[in-house]
C-alpha cells in the first residue's frame, strides 16, 4: 500500500509540468562477480572494466531516456564465484536494493545458479566471462550474454585444424569444466565431419599438473597433431611435458592465457609454434581502434594492461545504454528486453561481435564475436587469422538446445 | 610400445620417487611416536617455498637452496614437536590427532601469508632432454630420481649405522624397553621430528621443481602419502620406499593402459586391496595374534 502511495506520488511529479524538462537522475545498477577467490583473475577486470565504461558514460553526460538524463551508479557485491553466495547476492539486490539490472558474472557456476532463478524475476540479466552453455541455452527472456558458448568456438576450431592438413589427431583436456569439455565435443565432431579421426580423447582433473602418462600414451599413436586444452596454467604444464618427451607434431590448444602467464610454466622454446584458437577476446592487435582507445583508459585508470576477458563486461555497459536509449524508458522491462531482442551492435563495444539476423543479441540472448588462430612465436602470441565462423548456423542449432 | 612401456616406466618411477620422500617422513613419525602427521603436507609446501626464496635472494643453485631449506624444515620439525606434540605426549591419542589437524590449518595460512597465494615454480636450470632409443629422459626427471634415492640411502644409513639411527629403531621396537636401557625417548622423537621435516622439505623442493606449489597442493599430496603408508605398513621405511614407487608406477599405468578419469582411484583401490589382502602392509611380516 505504502508502495502504491510511493509510485502515485512519483507519477504526480513526474506528469507535473516541471517534468517536461529533462531532468537528471541516476540509474543504480546491481554488479555481481568475484572479487576473491580463484575466480577474482576474472571477475576483478570485470568489475574494473564496468567501472571504467560507467565513468566514460557519466562523463559524456549519461544516458538519454526519453526526455531525461541518467546517469549511472553501482552497487558492488562479491559473489566469490560461488553458486550459493552468487545467489543471495542477487536476492539482496533485487529485493533490497531494487535493482532492476544486473552485471557482471565472471563465472560459470556462480552464474549458472543466478541464471537458473532469474527467469522468474522482474529484472534483466547480462552475463559477460561466464561460458557455460546452459546460461543461455534455458532460453530465459531477460538474461542476455555477451560471451559466446565454448562449442561455439569449438566447431570453428575443428573445422580449422581439419584446414592444415591433420587427419590423425590425439586429444588431452580438462575433464570435468562444462566450458572445455563442451568445446571439446564440438571439435571432435567438426573435425570428424571434415573427414579427420580422433586417435584418442586423454583427459586430466582440475589439480593435475603431470600429464606425462596422457601424452606419452597418445604420443604411441602417433597423430599428425594434438589439442590440449583447460585452463592456463594446466595447459602450460601439458605443453612443457610434450615439449619434453620430444612430440614434435604441431599442438593445438584452447586455454585464452597470456604469455606471461605460459611463459611462468613452460620455456618460450617449449611454448613455440602451439596454437591458441579461441573467440577473439579483447585483443588490440586484432581488433580496431575502440581497443585501442579502451585499453589506453583502463590503463590510464586501473594502471595495468586490461585483461582479454575483461571487454565481455564494458560491452555490457555500453549495451545497456543503447537498449535504454531505444527503449525510452528504465522502468519498463518488458520494453527494454524487446529492445535488447532488436539491438543492433552499438559503436562504443570494443569487440567484434557477429550480428543473427543483423541483431546483437539472437532469439536466446546470446551474442557472438569472431573466432580467432594465434601461435606462440618468440615468446609471445601473435595473431595469425579470422576463422570462418558462422554465426547463423551455430544460433540456429542453438536455439534447438535446451541443457 | 615398448618404448612407450618403458616411457610410462621412467614417469611412473619419477613420481612415485616423490610419494616415497613423503612417505617416508610420514612412516618415520608414525613408527616411532604413533602420531598421523598431517600437517607433513604444509611442511613441504613450506620448504618448497623457502628454497625458492632463497634461490631468488641468494643467487645460490637449487642444490645448496635445498640444503639451507631441509636445515630450516628440521629446525621448524623440532619446534613443531616441542610446542604441538610435547605437551600432549601423555594424553590419550586423539589428542595429537587434533594438534595434527589444527598444525596443518596454522601452517598452510602461514605459508599464505608468507607467500602469497601465487603458484611458484622451483628454478633448476635443467631443461636439458636425453633421448635414448626413444626413450626421453628430461635432465630435471633425472636428478628428481637421483636426489630421492640419495635420500633414501643416506636416511637408511642413518637409521642401521649411527648410534641416534640406533636409539631411533629401539624406540620404534619398545619404547619401554629403550627408556629402561637410558635412552633419552625425548631426543628421540626431537631428532625423528628434524629427520621426517627434513625429508618433507626434500619432497616440497622436488615437487616444486617438476611442477609447481600453490595453496591447496599439500592435501594430495598428504592423502598420497598416507596412501603409501598403508600400502607399505604403518611405520615401515622399506614399506614406504616400496610402496611409493608402487603407487606411482600404477598411477601412470593406470592413466596409460585403463583410463586417464581413473588414475586417482588408483591409490585408494591399492589401499582397499591391501587392507583386504594384506592389512599389516605390503612389507611387514603378519603379526600372529
Amino acid at each position: 500500500m505504502r508502495r502504491l502511495g510511493v509510485l502515485t506520488i512519483a507519477a504526480a511529479i513526474a506528469f507535473s509540468p516541471l517534468a517536461t524538462r529533462a531532468a537528471e537522475k541516476t540509474l543504480t545498477i546491481g554488479v555481481s562477480d568475484a572479487l576473491s577467490g580463484g575466480g577474482a583473475v576474472y571477475g576483478v577486470p570485470e568489475k574494473r572494466a564496468i567501472d571504467l565504461a560507467i565513468e566514460q558514460i557519466n562523463a559524456a553526460g549519461g544516458i538519454a531516456v526519453g526526455k531525461d538524463k541518467y546517469k549511472l551508479a553501482a552497487i558492488v557485491y562479491d559473489d566469490k564465484a560461488d553458486p550459493t553466495e552468487a545467489t543471495n547476492v542477487a536476492r539482496k539486490l533485487i529485493d533490497r536494493d531494487g535493482v532492476k539490472y544486473l552485471l557482471g558474472y565472471c563465472c560459470s557456476a556462480s552464474t549458472g545458479a543466478v541464471a537458473s532463478i532469474i527467469g522468474r524475476e522482474d529484472a534483466i540479466m547480462l552475463v559477460g566471462t561466464a561460458g557455460a552453455r546452459a546460461i543461455t541455452s534455458a532460453g530465459h527472456k531477460n538474461v542476455f550474454r555477451t560471451r559466446p558458448p565454448g562449442d561455439y568456438t569449438g566447431d570453428a576450431a575443428g573445422r580449422f585444424i581439419a584446414s592444415q592438413g591433420v587427419k590423425r589427431l590425439g586429444v588431452v583436456a580438462a575433464r570435468d569444466v562444462a566450458l572445455f569439455t563442451q568445446y571439446r565435443d564440438a571439435l571432435i565432431k567438426a573435425f570428424e565431419s571434415e573427414g579427420g579421426k580422433v586417435v584418442a580423447v586423454e583427459t586430466f582433473g582440475g589439480q593435475d599438473r603431470d600429464m606425462t602418462a596422457q601424452l606419452t600414451k597418445v604420443r604411441g599413436l602417433e597423430p599428425d597433431a594434438y589439442f590440449i586444452s583447460g585452463y592456463v596454467e594446466q595447459v602450460a604444464f601439458a605443453h612443457r611435458q610434450a615439449h619434453e618427451l620430444g612430440i614434435k607434431a604441431p599442438r593445438f590448444g584452447f586455454s585464452g592465457g597470456s604469455a606471461a602467464q605460459f611463459l611462468r610454466v613452460a620455456s618460450a622454446e617449449a611454448m613455440e609454434g602451439v596454437w591458441d584458437l579461441i573467440a577473439i577476446e579483447f585483443n588490440a592487435e586484432a581488433l580496431g581502434e575502440n581497443a585501442k582507445n579502451y585499453a589506453k583508459a583502463y590503463e590510464a585508470k586501473w594502471k595495468e594492461y586490461p585483461t582479454p576477458n575483461s571487454a565481455f563486461a564494458y560491452d555490457q555497459v555500453y549495451v545497456l545504454k543503447a537498449a535504454l536509449e531505444a527503449a525510452g524508458t528504465v522502468d519498463d522491462l518488458e520494453a527494454v528486453k524487446k529492445a535488447l531482442r532488436n539491438l543492433t551492435v552499438p559503436k562504443e563495444v570494443v569487440l567484434r561481435y557477429l550480428p543473427v539476423d543483423g541483431k546483437m543479441f539472437d532469439p536466446k540472448g546470446q551474442a557472438y564475436i569472431s573466432n580467432g588462430a594465434f601461435q606462440f612465436r618468440n615468446g609471445n602470441w601473435v595473431f595469425v587469422k579470422e576463422l570462418p565462423s558462422d554465426a547463423a548456423a551455430y544460433s540456429k542449432f542453438f536455439q534447438t538446445v535446451r541443457d | 610400445m615398448l618404448v612407450d612401456l618403458l616411457q610410462q616406466l621412467f614417469n611412473g618411477l619419477v613420481i612415485g620417487s616423490i610419494y616415497t620422500l613423503v612417505a617416508l617422513g610420514l612412516t618415520i613419525i608414525f613408527g616411532i611416536l604413533g602420531i598421523a602427521h598431517f600437517a607433513h603436507g604444509s611442511v613441504a609446501m613450506f620448504g618448497g617455498y623457502l628454497t625458492y626464496f632463497l634461490i631468488l635472494a641468494l643467487g645460490i643453485g637449487v642444490f645448496p637452496a635445498m640444503a639451507l631449506a631441509m636445515a630450516g624444515g628440521a629446525l621448524l620439525g623440532v619446534v613443531l614437536e616441542r610446542v604441538a606434540y610435547y605437551p600432549v605426549r601423555n594424553a590419550p591419542p586423539i589428542n595429537s590427532f587434533i594438534i595434527a589437524l589444527g598444525l596443518t590449518l596454522i601452517i598452510e595460512k602461514s605459508n599464505l601469508l608468507l607467500f602469497g597465494v601465487d603458484q611458484i615454480i622451483v628454478p633448476t636450470g635443467f631443461n636439458r632432454i636425453f633421448t635414448i632409443g626413444g626413450l626421453a629422459l628430461p635432465e630435471l626427471r633425472i636428478y628428481i630420481l637421483l636426489t630421492a634415492a640419495a635420500l633414501v640411502v643416506a636416511l637408511t644409513i642413518l637409521i642401521q649405522k649411527s648410534w641416534m639411527g640406533m636409539a631411533v629403531r629401539a624406540v620404534a621396537q619398545n619404547r619401554a624397553a629403550a627408556i629402561l636401557m637410558g635412552i633419552n625417548v625425548h631426543a628421540v622423537s626431537m631428532f625423528v621430528f628434524a629427520l621426517s621435516s627434513a625429508l618433507g622439505v626434500a619432497a616440497g623442493v622436488l615437487v616444486g621443481a617438476l611442477f609447481a606449489i600453490a595453496p591447496g597442493v599439500s592435501g594430495g599430496l598428504v592423502v598420497k602419502g598416507f596412501a603409501v603408508l598403508i600400502l607399505g605398513g604403518l611405520g615401515s621405511i622399506p614399506g614406504a620406499i616400496v610402496g611409493g614407487l608402487v603407487l606411482g608406477v600404477s598411477e601412470t599405468f593406470a592413466s596409460a593402459f585403463v583410463s586417464s578419469a581413473y588414475k586417482d582411484v588408483i591409490a585408494f583401490l591399492l589401499m582397499i586391496g591391501v587392507l583386504l589382502v594384506k592389512p599389516e602392509g605390503i612389507m611387514r611380516r603378519s603379526v600372529a595374534r
